[in-house]
């Protein structure tokens, strides 16, 4: 089993199968979205560290209500990019800008936390399906709609070519790989003699996938357009969070008039 | 009593380092064994009540300010062991990110507030409580809750005496210690015979109440509305109890201001250019060209922002990084004990 492959997998998967039902947050996908897109861009925008830092305090205190292993996971995922952020703009301290060093890594904590804890409140089709109801083009839709399937299934088909390939290698290699490491050497023989043969029966596999993926979708009445069947009614919860959007434009516009002066 | 930077000598810091050290490893390993995983978490929500607790300025008579601390409070509830590791966390929050107490005093802030305090008001609380109980249960947590009410008053209130002797005994031996060829201090510049009252006076009164209001009032209310975040483990799940517990630290965010109205600065919390002016007459040489630590939200305030707000805005971010620190602490230590 190649475990770094099945790794990246269950990452896909695991915040699918970890999503409580009673935990799923009422509102409705595409105002969440529109919401976390909004908060993104005037963070983006923002030159008053009052309204960055009042942004950051509600996801930090979102994130705190979350479970162990959802604050867990976020984290994890925030960890590279603040980390990453702030080794590349670190050399604005030594050169006399600390404020700008602290400035970017702060907007891109809030960004990547924002788009995480989004993550953590909708599911893969929530998220597609929202971008059917904001009227995204279809051809997009789609694509992303596919794009996680075939991530899994495909992950899945290479790694079982792999686990094939390197077991029938087990004969040829044998004199030349100590007990020791036989198990590491085999499996790193075998990616490297057969990664290209791996990448392209995964590609041939994965166009005569989609071929008849899509040749299904049309026999079952698919013409291009996503419909949602599920429809839900707006409830007063989507307005009260629609009213948030607004009071974080108007905050934004205080700040940045308040440091105009 | 956040002894500030500059205040005590290197010297003094590093042997305050080196006696709360063995309390945190001894802590850590006490809290590993014996707090179940699912207690962690609380951890978290008790430090958040800590540090909420050390924003609730009290002013005294003569322009001095103190708070309370809960240590105490969180020794009732988790332990005296998570109390200790509770604290420290609380107040390294409080140094780094707020620059309340200092980095090199870091040391003997914990051993004052996060080792003497919880320890010593355990003791009396466990000690008045099986004195108290008729029925004389196995485990003083099964005693009536006003027994363990009355007990936690008075094992809180000699708790934070004896952490705020603690501090004025450090702070009193610096200038015996530490002078310039002018037989001027280079901390500290108050002896013993001015730090013991000022600190003791205060504590005695007024910070003492507060504290002993804190943890009674909020031992009262986590028992009725919370009862399993300190005997049963504590489940994840959204229960009308885990509910309760954030609507009162909500509560308790919102009123932080009211610490805002007490004006003046606490005794020993003087800025370097403030304390020439409370009686001293110099500035110690020490303080001058010390140690600085810039912190990134001074103060609990946001330039630009009314102080109420940024003090709300304050508590808001140290409660919400508590709580999150606590339930990593806990998914890393779930993940080691399957390993």
């Amino acid at each position: 089993m190649n475990l770094q492959l099945m790794k990246i997998l269950s990452r896909l998967l695991e915040t699918e199968a970890g999503r409580d039902e009673d935990r799923k947050l009422p509102v409705l996908p595409w105002v969440r979205i529109l919401l976390a897109v909004l908060t993104i861009f005037l963070c983006a925008l923002s030159r008053n560290a009052v309204f960055t830092y009042g942004v950051l305090a509600v996801e930090l205190l979102h994130l705190s209500l979350l479970t162990t292993g959802q604050v867990g996971r976020v984290m994890k995922r925030l960890a590279l990019p603040v980390l990453f952020t702030a080794l590349i703009t670190l050399p604005a301290v030594f050169l006399g800008s600390p404020a700008t060093c602290l400035t970017v890594t702060l907007k891109v904590t809030e960004s990547v936390l924002v788009l995480l804890l989004m993550n953590e409140d909708l599911s893969w089709k929530e998220i597609t399906g929202a971008f059917g109801a904001l009227h995204f083009p279809d051809l997009f839709v789609l694509v992303l709609d596919q794009t996680v399937r075939f991530l899994v299934l495909l992950g899945r088909y290479s790694d079982e070519i792999l686990e094939a390939v390197t077991l029938r290698m087990v004969g040829g290699l044998q004199e030349r790989i100590s007990k020791e490491d036989e198990g590491r050497r085999l499996s790193h023989h075998a990616r490297q003699h057969n990664f290209g043969g791996i990448l392209g029966t995964t590609f041939l596999r994965a166009r005569r996938m989609s071929a008849a993926s899509y040749e299904a979708m049309e026999c079952r009445g698919f013409d291009g357009t996503y419909r949602t069947y599920r429809k839900r009614t707006f409830h007063w919860y989507d307005g009260a969070y629609l009213g948030i959007g607004a009071v974080l434009i108007i905050l934004f516009a205080f700040c940045e008039r308040a440091m105009g002066k | 009593m956040h002894i500030p930077e500059n205040y005590l000598s290197p010297q003094t810091c590093a042997v305050m380092y080196a006696a709360a050290a063995p309390a945190w490893v001894i802590s850590a390993r006490r809290i590993r064994a014996e707090l179940p995983k699912e207690k962690i978490p609380m951890m978290g929500v008790a430090a958040a009540f800590s540090f909420l607790g050390m924003m609730f300025n009290v002013p005294l008579p003569g322009g001095t300010t103190g708070h309370a601390v809960g240590g105490t409070l969180i020794a009732m509830l988790l332990g005296p062991y998570a109390s200790c590791i509770a604290v420290s966390v609380a107040l390294l929050l409080q140094a780094l990110l707020f620059g309340d107490g200092g980095i090199l005093s870091f040391g003997a802030n914990c051993f004052n507030m996060a080792f003497v305090l919880p320890f010593a008001g355990y003791f009396f609380t466990t000690m008045i409580v099986k004195l108290l109980d008729k029925k004389q249960h196995s485990d003083w947590r099964q005693a009536s809750l006003r027994c363990r009410l009355i007990g936690g008053a008075i094992g809180s209130y000699i708790g934070i005496n004896a952490a705020a002797f603690c501090a004025a005994v450090e702070f009193g031996i610096q200038p015996m210690l530490f002078r310039d060829s002018a037989g001027n201090a280079l901390y500290c510049p108050y002896g013993l015979n001015i730090s013991i009252p000022a600190m003791m006076v205060g504590h005695l009164t007024i910070f003492g109440l507060a504290e002993v209001l804190f943890t009674v009032l909020i031992y009262a209310f986590v028992a009725k509305a919370a009862p399993d975040m300190s005997v049963a483990p504590a489940a994840e799940k959204k229960t009308k109890s885990n509910r309760a517990v954030q609507i009162l630290l909500a509560v308790l965010i919102v009123a932080t201001p009211i610490g805002l109205l007490a004006e003046g600065t606490a005794w020993g919390e003087w800025g370097t250019d403030e304390i020439a002016a409370t009686g001293a007459g110099y500035t110690p040489a020490g303080m001058k060209g010390g140690f600085e630590w810039k912190a990134l939200l001074p103060d609990y305030s946001f330039e630009g922002l009314p102080d109420a707000a940024g003090y709300i805005l304050s508590a808001v971010i140290g409660v919400a990084l508590l709580i999150i620190f606590f339930k990593l602490l806990s998914g890393l230590g779930k993940k080691a004990k399957t390993a």
